[in-house]
């Protein structure tokens, strides 16, 4: 065992001890330490370089609002994660840890040359130091940036842990499970009442671990709790360690993630390593205790230099003296027990500093008992010490006059400047602070929220207080909820009560234009800075933090707010309240990427949509791609063939005899009812009247502004009863849709939408084969063009299922779509696929779908549209019922900027020399006009085309239906390519090749 | 995530299950192609953005998949009130919302 | 994952924790209607639940009430056709649309000591808002499914085809992410 860790203290276990290693030395600690309590016993403080000056520092804290001790940590390969507080990891063995922000090492690090050249990095350093000359930004400015930015360094493999997420209800949820938070639980766990209590600590307890001397009615603290947490237990509590309260949302939801593994040594399996969980509670009592305040004076962050109160916590839980000789600085009673209780555990204590100019009493006579040197009405002025301190000067101040300074040996400086109650999650939930004079502090006053607020984190100060407030929260959140419990106040004996005053920077005798004092340890902000940026204008808080950066370091000001707060009002002097607290946002600890994410990574990133076909079309090759939600089969490559031969194949073979097509993905709509024909009316832009049951009809769907939203082939089943086809990507959106206007613009029709897109299995048969393949297989219907010609539909048997048989081509070719139940989707297809063998048929997937169409003309919306066109614009004029009384998008048309000359039109295109162009190319008329050009459309649609022996193209162009003939241009970076506009339809315009 | 609590199904769930749908009150005229341009550009475009009680429209979509109004109050993010499609607008006085 | 599901009942995960299974195959459809459902109440041969959520059966059939309008029936495979046609016979005094949506959807049973534990990885709603006895439509993990509680801690849960293996990727992780906790 070290020298500095102290027999019969602490909560660690000393029969345990732990390996690990931090910058490759190895280390031992035992188990219950942090990385810092064990590195602090084994005499270590200095744990890291600074942001921007590179300045050497050691933890300064023993919690989450750590703002130096920012480490490595490393698990094996790909478990490797940068800027953890050693404050918080807890160690294992075989733990490797690593410093940040030093090269070549942390005690020599050639960043630090930032530390001289410290006027180059003064408050907005980043507004002027980089200004001028413009030239250098590229060359000189944005690289360094980049190469300092960050803390730490990013990962580089992917992360092999899991993570997960889960919901939790619950009646109370209490955050901080100090005595306030513990008392607020035990009161509210009556009559049934689901109570979470929760903690970001490895146990329960807050300040009660770091106070073993306080008498909770006649029981050691420590005693208390044990029978506390056993209480709670019974009483149902669920009590979560481990756990961060991240942030608070609306109406009572609150972020937490709970870390499961990164303590453990072993990984379990099956476990995540984070749990994000979503709480909803009816009501939340927020405990989250307060945070100490470091005094701001010349070297207050040399290493050695620490929170008295994270001192008094590292020799109480941890069983570690942070210093042999410590001075004690303070404007605070606290300071004085952690002196006292570090002189009792061995430490010689050089002195109490303290900047008030009277004590209590009873404080003078305990340290004088101690034979403590005490120097009341002091200053701090500097330190000294470059990886650790070895001096603290200090100087008496008489009436605001700063005396003559002295320099007290030591090896550490424990400092407090009183304490700031913790309103961060308060804060989350908007609610409003009150400034409090006494205490030089905001407390929370109201929220929307169903919150209350409890304890230290409302400005109380002492356990006893702190116990009783808690239980009166609890009793009145259940009382609220029907609860009843009784009074059960508690007394307290050995209670550490105090007061304290509060600070800017310490008063000094030293060039103050030289002093660095830091306020955030993190950003490397100094009052210095924060005084300039208010001579420099700022004048709000928020102003002055974003110009100098205080508090928007990832510790998110939980150190700095205040005194940054206290500097800035006195610099521009004025009160506190009147220059306002920046706003603390979530998440109150820095929160892994993998907690946020959770299950939604890898396969499960997002849903991915198969049809009951997509297992075929795998085992035959399929290259996929990806359509909405769905994965559709792109083409069906034999060995060898790269895309553009596959699809040219394809293409071919389904003009040739007859190919194959998983259309199931479509967007089906089942609309019934006897106003089913009306509704229809109103929808689409197309008369349904006269549609007759067993024919269908391709359907145009616009919105209200007149622009074209979705397309499809709807059959008229019976009078009643149609089978609406939507595009794959728009079937939710169209639904969504139909169901907006029916609920609430005719809720008197009488006629209801259900999705059948999934009842479905629907596979295109198109070629001149078609029939011949299909009509052996079916059943109550003949294929001819006489019995079922073209945009035919017809319930039936085919293969023995029973069928939905549509005669439509989106090809050109004669073409069939057979929908049978999703089941039975594979066995048919199978069928097909073994009668199609005479024909040679041949599986095709999206790719070829979308040339075979775009030979034909026929539009993809959403490819070919974009949002602003109409009917019109995409030539689709023959669509619109003109003669209906109303449609959806009717009188949109009739806008006058949907019916002025000029409109980009959709019209073909060929190019001269025969080259294929690029789908979103821009398109100009006159190529030598001067830059930057006046585009007059894009390339919308553009393959190539065996059928034309071409490639061909669609595209939108200015006034494009009234140049056919002409020619535009289209720049490409390497030249300029000239094409002819040509109606759309490339292939078959008299439609000869629909006819069986 | 807001609670929301559905008119039709009337039970208060999380904003998981709901999808906003717009400003509410804003009906398609009977006859659209009766309307001057003017009228139209009012009835397509033209919406409120409030400072406080807005009414709008949700829809329950992965409940029962109604639509439905609401009053919430753009500052606090709270519901005020929610009622079904085709209720005529709720009093604001009432709803005890800051009317600004 | 993401493998096609077979028409089998087969246990898909199992845990110590919670079991989740493939229910057998059965017919569905959803029912729309409104106004005096009497005529179609004594097609169907049972009263239809009056509140969103409430569940009745009558002989082979089982009715979920999923909104003001909207039920979803559940039948043994086959019956389809009889239901179909004698609530046809009474489309003209009660308009309706009945659609079968048997191929739509597949159903998950979940059942075992920590069923409602294992909701709460992708369920928004609280589990307990759902009594036994009921169903709800609701969402899980971004996608749309049907609960049943059929017990305190048995459940079904209806999802459409093409995202029943994202929906029981996630319950099998859960199954054994909660067999691994120390409850």
């Amino acid at each position: 065992m070290s020298g500095n860790r102290v027999a019969g203290k602490g909560r660690v276990d000393v029969g345990k001890s732990v390996r690990f290693t931090f910058d490759g030395k190895p280390f031992v600690g035992l188990k219950g330490d942090t990385v810092s309590s064990a590195l602090l016993a084994n005499g270590v403080h200095l744990m890291g370089r600074s942001f921007k000056y590179h300045r050497p520092r050691g933890p300064v804290a023993a919690g989450s609002e750590e703002p130096n001790a920012l480490i490595g940590t490393r698990r094996g390969p790909g478990r490797f994660e940068p800027n953890t507080r050693a404050t918080v990891q807890e160690i294992w063995q075989g733990l490797e840890t690593t410093s940040q922000n030093k090269y070549p090492s942390l005690k020599w690090d050639i960043g630090a040359v930032n530390d001289a050249a410290y006027m180059l990095f003064s408050a907005g350093f980043y507004y002027k130091t980089f200004m001028w000359p413009k030239s250098f930004w590229h060359r000189v400015y944005e690289p360094f940036i980049r190469a300092a930015a960050g803390l730490g360094v990013s990962p580089t493999e992917e992360d092999p842990d899991t993570y997960a997420s889960r919901f939790l209800h619950c009646d109370v949820l209490v955050v901080g499970a100090g005595p306030a938070g513990l008392a607020a639980a035990r009161a509210a766990a009556v009559d049934g009442l689901k109570v979470v209590l929760v903690d970001e600590n490895a146990e329960v307890g807050g300040s009660l671990l770091s106070e073993p001397q306080a008498l909770v009615d006649g029981q050691r603290a420590w005693d208390w709790l044990a029978a506390e947490v056993e209480a709670l237990k019974a009483a149902g509590v669920r009590i979560m360690t481990r756990t961060t309260a991240i942030g608070y949302y609306h109406q009572n939801m609150i972020g937490m993630v709970e870390r499961l593994t990164d303590h453990l040594s072993d990984l379990p399996a099956d476990t995540p390593r984070e749990r994000m969980w979503r709480v909803r509670a009816k009501r939340v009592v927020l405990a989250q205790g307060a945070l100490e305040k470091p005094l701001v004076f010349h070297g207050n962050d040399c290493p050695g230099v620490m929170l008295a109160g994270s001192a008094q916590t590292y020799l109480n839980r941890y069983g570690v003296l942070v210093g042999q000789r410590p001075v004690i600085l303070t404007s605070h009673d606290s300071a004085w027990f952690a002196a006292f209780d570090l002189a009792d555990a061995g430490a010689q204590v050089q002195a109490i500093v303290d900047t008030r100019e009277s004590v209590r009493d009873d404080l003078l006579a305990e340290a004088g008992k101690r034979g403590i040197r005490l120097k009341i009405g002091h200053t701090a002025t500097a330190t000294k010490g470059r990886l650790r301190v070895t001096s603290l000067r200090v100087n008496p101040v008489t009436d605001g006059k700063v005396g003559a300074g002295y320099v007290i040996g030591c090896d550490a400086v424990l400092m407090s400047g009183g304490w700031t109650p913790s309103l961060h999650l308060f804060s989350h939930t908007r609610g409003s602070l009150a400034w409090d004079e006494d205490l030089t502090t905001f407390l929370p006053k109201d929220t929307p929220e169903n919150c209350v607020i409890a304890g230290a984190s409302r400005g109380l100060w002492g356990v006893e207080a702190v116990l009783n407030d808690g239980a009166d929260k609890g009793r009145a959140v259940a009382a609220d909820l029907g609860g009843t419990g009784g009074e059960t106040a508690c007394s307290v004996a050995s209670d550490r009560t105090g007061t304290g005053v509060s600070h800017t920077e310490l008063p000094t005798d030293l060039n103050p234009g030289k002093a660095k004092a830091f306020v955030d340890y993190q950003n490397d902000v100094t009052a210095k800075d924060l005084r300039l940026a208010v001579r420099e204008g700022m004048r709000s808080i928020e102003h002055v933090k974003r110009y100098t950066t205080n508090g928007m370091a990832t510790d998110q000001g939980k150190m700095s707010n205040i005194n940054g707060l206290n500097i800035a009002a006195d610099a521009l002097g004025k009160k506190q309240p009147q220059v306002g607290l920046t706003t603390f946002r979530p998440p109150y600890t820095p929160t892994s990427f993998g907690a946020f994410a959770g299950y939604h990574r890898g396969a499960h990133f997002e849903v991915t949509r198969k049809t009951r076909i997509d297992g075929w079309a795998e085992e035959n090759g399929a290259v996929f791609e990806p359509v909405g939600q769905w994965r559709r089969a792109w083409h069906f490559p034999k060995p060898g063939e790269d895309m553009d031969t596959a699809v040219r194949r394809e293409c071919v073979a389904t003009r040739q005899s007859v190919g194959i097509f998983d259309a199931s993905t479509l967007g089906k709509i089942e609309v019934v009812g006897p106003d089913a024909v009306e509704f229809m009316n109103r929808m689409y832009t197309n008369p349904w009247t006269k549609l007759a049951p067993g024919r269908c009809r391709y359907g145009l769907l616009c919105g209200d502004d007149g622009f074209i939203r979705d397309d499809g082939v709807i059959g008229r089943l019976t009078t009643d009863r149609f089978h609406v086809t939507t595009t794959t990507g728009g079937a939710a959106r169209v639904l969504n849709m139909m169901e907006d206007y029916l609920q609430t613009e005719w809720p008197d029709l009488n006629v209801w939408l259900t999705s059948t897109t999934e009842q479905w299995a629907t596979i295109a048969l198109n070629g001149p084969k078609a029939a011949a393949l299909l009509a052996p297989l079916v059943e109550g219907v003949d294929l001819t063009d006489e019995a079922f010609p073209h945009m035919s539909c017809v319930e039936c048997t085919v293969a023995g299922m029973p069928a939905r048989l549509f005669r439509v081509s989106f090809t050109g070719e004669i073409g069939f779509e057979v929908n049978v139940p999703a089941p039975r989707g594979r066995t048919l297809w199978e069928v097909l696929w073994e009668a199609g063998r005479q024909y040679d048929i041949c599986a095709y997937g999206t790719e070829t779908m979308h040339v075979l169409r775009a030979e034909k003309g026929y539009i993809i919306v959403g490819q070919d549209t974009d949002g602003t066109v109409t009917p019109k614009d995409a030539g689709l004029d023959w669509a619109v019922g003109k003669s209906k009384p109303d449609f959806v998008g009717k009188r949109g048309m009739a806008r006058p900027d949907l019916t002025s000359e000029g409109r980009k039109q959709l019209v073909g295109l060929l190019t001269e020399d025969h080259s294929r162009l690029e789908e979103g190319a821009q398109i100009v008329f006159d190529p030598t006009q001067a830059l930057p050009m006046t585009m007059v459309g894009h390339v919308t649609s553009s393959y190539h085309s065996d059928a034309v022996g071409r490639p061909i193209a669609l595209a939108l162009v200015e006034g494009g239906h009234g140049r056919m003939g002409e020619t535009v241009h289209i720049p490409m970076p390497d030249r300029t390519i000239a094409a002819k506009i040509t109606p759309m339809v490339f292939v078959d315009p008299d439609n000869a090749r629909l006819k069986i | 995530m807001l609670l929301i609590t559905c008119p039709y199904c009337e039970e208060t769930l999380p904003e998981a299950e709901f999808a906003y749908a717009g400003q509410a009150h804003v009906i398609r005229p009977e006859n659209p192609s009766g309307q001057s341009d003017e009228q139209w550009e009012e009835f397509l475009f033209i919406r409120e953005n409030p400072k406080g009680p807005h009414f709008e429209r949700w829809r329950h979509l992965h409940g029962c998949g109604r639509f439905f109004n609401a009053v919430r109050d753009t500052v606090s993010d709270k519901f005020l009130t929610t009622y079904r499609a085709g209720a005529p607008r709720p009093d604001l006085a009432s709803l005890g919302g800051d009317a600004k | 994952m993401n493998k096609p599901m077979s028409s089998e009942p087969e246990v898909l995960a199992e845990s110590a924790a919670v079991r989740v299974r493939l229910a057998k195959p059965c017919a569905r459809l959803s029912l729309r209607a409104r106004g005096d459902l009497a005529p179609l109440e004594a097609a169907l041969g049972l009263s239809l639940p009056g509140k969103i959520g409430e569940r009745c059966t009558g002989g082979e059939l089982e009715a979920l009430r999923l909104g003001p309008d909207e039920w979803m029936l559940h039948l043994p495979e086959g019956t389809v056709e009889g239901v179909l046609s004698s609530c046809a016979g009474v489309y003209e005094t009660l308009p309706h649309s009945l659609v079968d949506v048997s191929g739509r959807e597949v159903t998950f049973q979940i059942d075992g000591a920590r069923a409602t534990e294992l909701l709460t990885l992708g369920m928004a709603r609280d589990p307990e808002s759902i009594a036994v006895g009921e169903g709800r439509r609701t969402n899980f993990d971004g996608v749309t499914v049907t609960i049943w509680r059929d017990a305190d801690s048995a459940y079904r849960m209806d999802v459409w085809h093409s995202f029943a293996p994202h929906v029981l990727h996630l319950l099998e992780t859960g199954c054994r992410e909660l067999a691994a906790e120390a409850v």
